[in-house]
This record gives C-alpha cells, structure tokens and sequence, in this order.
C-alpha cells in the first residue's frame, strides 16, 4: 500500500472554537492523527469571583444554552452543601424532574439534529427534512415536549430562573404536573418510532470498539444523573465522593489543545450515555433496557459511535423517571413553597456539585467568604473530560480505515466527534451575514 | 394563548455585546403593557427552541448581535431573504447554531410565521464578561425606539 492522505479540518471561526482534525498519512505511513481544540481559555470561573452565593446559578445557567439546566443544578449542590443546606424531599424531587427535561431536551436534538443526518447519510438536519419528513416531524415533536417540560419546570425552555439555593421560586402545580404526565406517556411511543428509524439504518454506524475506562455517577438504587457518587469501570464496585472529583479528573495540559485533557486509571477515559449505561445498566427501567436490545447495545459496548444509542435508550429512561416522580409527588401532595424551601443562610464554605450533563459528568467547585461572596470557582466541563480519550479512539481507527478513501476517513473521525456530543463552545450565536 | 407576534432576544449576556438581544429583551419586557398583542421573550441561546417558539405565531421579531460589516453599535432591519449566511458551521456539536438555518428549517416544516423580522446589531467587543460596550450602550434609546415603532 502507497496512500498518502492529508485531512485537515480546520474551524477556527471569529470566536466559537471547535476541534481540528489533522491526519497526515506519506506513503501509507501515518505521521500525524490528531484532535487539536484550539478554544480560547473562558473565564467564567473569574466572572462568579465576589458575586454572592444567589446569584451564581443565574450566572452560571448562560455558559451554555443547550445545557443550563445542568450548570445551574451543579452549581446550586455545591452552594447548597458549602453553605451547610439540606433540601427538602420535594424540591429535591423537583429538581430532579427538571433535570431529566434536559436530558431529553438534548439528546433528542442530538441524536435527530445533528447524528441522525450521518446515519441517513444526509450534510445536515435541513436536507433530512426532504430526506425523512416524518423522522424530523418526530423528533421536533419530542423535542417540543422536552422543551414544554422544561419550561414548566425551570420557568423558560433555557437558562432556568426558579431554582435558588435552599429550593425554588416557582414550582408547577398539581394541574400541571398532571397534564405533563399525559404528555410524556404518549411521548414514549414518540420515542419508539425515533429508535426504530435509527434502528433502520444502524447499518449506518461504524463498528470500532477500543476497551475505554468510562466515568459516571453511581447510584444503588437509580439510574441516576443528579444523586451518588462517581465510578467507573476500572472502578467497578467502589466509588469516590464528589467531593473529592479532582483525584478522578486529574485535569492536565497539552501541546495540541488549550481545553484541558483529563486522565482517572488509564491515559484517558469517556463520560456521557454510554459511560453511564455502561456504569449503570443494571438500574435502567424494562423498557429502556428493551430499546438497547433493538440495537444490541449491551454493557460494556466499547463502540463510541454507539454513545447516540445510548441517548436514545436514555431518552426513554428518563420519561418513565420522569413520570415515576410525578406520580411521587402528587401521591404525597404537593407542599407549598413554604414548606418545600428551607432558609439559607451567607457563611464561609467550600464544596463542590456534580450532576450528569446530557455529555457526561460535570463538576463546579466554589468557595465562599463569610459574607457569603465567591472567593474562587473551578468547573471541570464533561467535553474537556473526553478530549483525551477522542484523541486515542482516532490513534486506533485512522490506522483501521487507512486504506480508505479520503472523505470516508474524514467523515468517520467527524463523525466520532459528534457522536460524543461535545460542547466546544457554546457561548454565542450571533448571525454572520452579508446583504444581498 | 399565544400573541400573534413574539419579540426573542438571542445572544449571551456573559459576552459583552453578544448579550445585547437579552439586554434590550429586558428592556422591551418593562414596556410589555404598551403592546397586549407581543411576548417578549429572553431565548438566550436555545438554538433550535426557537422552532417551538415560532410556533402559532404571525409575526416573529428578532434581536441579536449580528457579523453585518457596518460600525459597531448600528443597527439594521432586514428580513431572511434580504441576506445570506456567512456564518462557518464546523457541525461538530448541537452549540454552534445559525438562526438563518433555523428559520429556513421552519419554513420547511410550515411552521414559520409569515413575517420574520431581524434586527441586527454590529458588536464592538465579544469579550468575556458582563456589560456592553460604550459604543452600543449610547444607542440604547435609540434602539428601543426603532424596535417600538416595529411593533
């Protein structure tokens, strides 16, 4: 074999930073693979420094329109467990279910927006409108559910404005979250018709596997994104407090990226759907467990491309989670704001939050003054927690696929990058026009 | 029941001028009670929420920090069909998002409002942090005034 290759995808827009892809290959010999993310470093850890401990989730909640729900909720632990809070059951609970909205809010936008149109072999989701109408039809409509679920929860579809440390501002009312309950049981067969057209052209998906460490929360009990400690498979049976989330990061930096790299057992592992199904799949509901079946997605699939799957499979535990709590709730009876708050009170403190991001793990640390104003903040995003980890699947499959042709192999690493969902930026978006 | 005209304000208030679709939201929202037919309503940086938004409406009117190569701090009225995207995807994540494709993704799934109306405003700084800069801050009167008389 003589093949030289040369892939270079560069996307170095005016501020939002994304990944680069460079591949060269003389003479059938691979000199270079490499994931670069060449983001500019953010300061949001410098931007909640001297602001008071209420004001943090609000502030945190723009970091990212696609996953607020998420900064706010970790932010608000670890405010909560600085300052000495417990919540209450219910707004706990609360809590709980707005967390899944999200969850579905994100998946079902990745999985139908942007990893759907690779499977059915289409640039983006708006030819797959003329491609598959009633796919899109479908996914929009779920979408539309999570996001309705969303705004009845957090107040609008994205950066929430009804949690506060100690509890809420607004919760729904038992009307509400009894018509939600509606919605969501008939979302499921939604759901079942997006996985069997993805099902229908799994053909689609790459089959790579590389063994890969996988880090998630763990919970005995639940399948779970927000309560438990953290895990992974070189791990298997113990655990590690989130408290202590920086003996499992091990944030480190490199040459070829200004995004952190992370490293727990190995010299990289993944988070996200398929971290937790691997780390979790024993706590999925039946009918979660079905949908992995339809794909043969089973624990322990190394296969990263398979992380859309996972989504999907995710996307139906959280419904049935989700109404699981509803009907928690309205069999206790829904208690008044009074009752489901509890004071909180500015002291000095230090602690850290963690809940599962749609993509994976995510961490935020503050500490605070007597006063109660932040003195310093550290978040760990879960993209930053992955880099590592799609550097060495592209060190196994570009030397597995070299003797394919140049856009196969370009199209394949684009594709193992979307499908861990990342979140290399997620801070604007502006227009960019010309008059014409 | 939905209004027949929704006003989103898109951008990122931690990114100076990249925030002045929310800031200016904030501002039109205080005068809400001078138009009953209009929601006024903070997006952020949904994306494609703004689908659902566009939903039941007549008349959709958006603000954001827009690339028009003019002077920092003009604004200009333009509807889609007046102009093109530029804009660079690298379509690696669901975070970068066009809301030129996402109107034309609307029109394609007939749920677009008969009229979309864009208001663009030329940044001076994108930095990270809060607060806009001086040379949009002074027209902020301004563009209420051109937005109000819109509505």
């Amino acid at each position: 074999m003589s093949k030289t290759v040369n892939i270079n995808v560069h996307h170095v827009t005016r501020v939002e930073g994304h990944g680069n892809i460079v591949v060269n290959a003389n003479d059938g010999k691979i000199e270079k693979v490499e994931w670069q993310v060449p983001e500019a470093p953010r300061f949001f850890e410098a931007m909640v420094r001297g602001r008071h401990f209420d004001d943090i989730q609000i502030i945190v909640s723009r970091i990212c329109g696609i996953c607020s729900i998420t900064h706010s909720l970790a932010a608000t632990k670890a405010v909560e467990k600085a300052l000495g809070v417990e919540v209450t059951e219910q707004a706990d609970m609360l809590r709980q279910l707005m967390h899944y909205s999200e969850q579905l809010q994100s998946h079902v936008l990745h999985a139908g927006y942007l990893a759907a149109p690779d499977f059915f072999g289409a640039p983006s989701v708006v030819p797959l409108v003329a491609v598959a109408p009633d796919v899109v039809k479908t996914v929009i409509r779920a979408h539309r559910v999570a996001n309705d679920w969303s705004e009845l929860t957090a107040g609008r579809p994205t950066h929430p404005n009804t949690i506060l440390p100690g509890g809420w501002s607004r919760v729904p009312t038992e009307k509400q979250l009894k018509e939600l309950k509606t919605t969501l049981e008939t979302t499921i067969n939604d759901l079942v018709v997006i996985a069997n057209a993805v099902l229908s052209v799994a053909g689609n998906i790459p089959n790579f596997t590389r063994d890969t460490e996988y880090v998630s929360l763990t919970h005995p009990d639940l399948y779970t994104f927000y309560h438990g400690d953290i895990t992974s498979n070189d791990f298997a049976g113990k655990t590690v407090s989130v408290q202590d989330w920086q003996s499992v990061s091990n944030e480190f930096v490199v040459d070829q990226s200004t995004a952190k790299w992370a490293k727990w057992h190995r010299g990289s592992y993944a988070v996200g759907a398929l971290a937790r199904f691997n780390n979790n799949y024993d706590q999925l509901c039946d009918l979660a467990k079905g949908v992995a079946k339809m794909f043969s997605l089973e624990k322990g699939n190394c296969n990263p491309y398979m992380n859309t799957v996972a989504q999907i499979v995710e996307c139906v535990q959280v419904v049935v989670a989700g109404i699981e709590i509803i009907d928690k709730l309205l069999t206790q009876g829904l208690q008044p704001l009074s009752k489901i708050n509890v004071p909180v009170t500015a002291k000095a403190g230090k602690a850290s939050g963690c809940v599962e991001a749609p993509r994976g793990i995510l961490f935020h640390e503050y500490e605070f003054d007597n006063n109660g104003d932040c003195v310093a903040a550290d978040i760990c995003i879960p993209t930053n927690q992955n880099h590592a980890n799609i550097q060495k699947d592209f060190e196994k499959l570009v030397p597995e696929i070299i003797d394919e042709d140049q856009d196969s192999i370009r199209l394949k690493m684009e594709m193992l990058v979307r499908s861990y969902d990342p979140c290399i930026s997620c801070s604007t978006h502006m227009l960019d026009v010309q008059f014409v | 029941m939905k209004k027949p005209t929704i006003v989103l304000g898109l951008g990122n208030p931690l990114m100076s001028d990249e925030g002045i679709g929310i800031f200016l939201i904030n501002r039109l929202t205080e005068l809400s009670e001078q138009f009953p037919e209009v929601d006024f309503f903070d997006a952020g940086t949904g994306g494609i929420t703004l689908l659902h938004l566009f939903e039941g409406r007549d008349r959709a009117i958006i603000i954001d920090c827009a690339y028009m190569d003019e002077e920092p701090g003009r604004i200009r009225r333009f509807t889609p069909d007046q102009v093109k995207s530029v804009k660079q995807l690298a379509h690696q994540s669901l975070h970068e998002q066009d809301i030129m494709k996402i109107i034309e993704m609307a029109k394609l799934m007939e749920q677009c409002p008969k009229e979309v109306i864009l208001f663009g405003i030329q940044p001076k700084s994108l930095e990270l942090g809060e607060g806009i800069s001086s040379e949009l801050e002074q027209n902020i009167d301004d563009y209420i005034k051109v937005i109000c008389n819109e509505l």
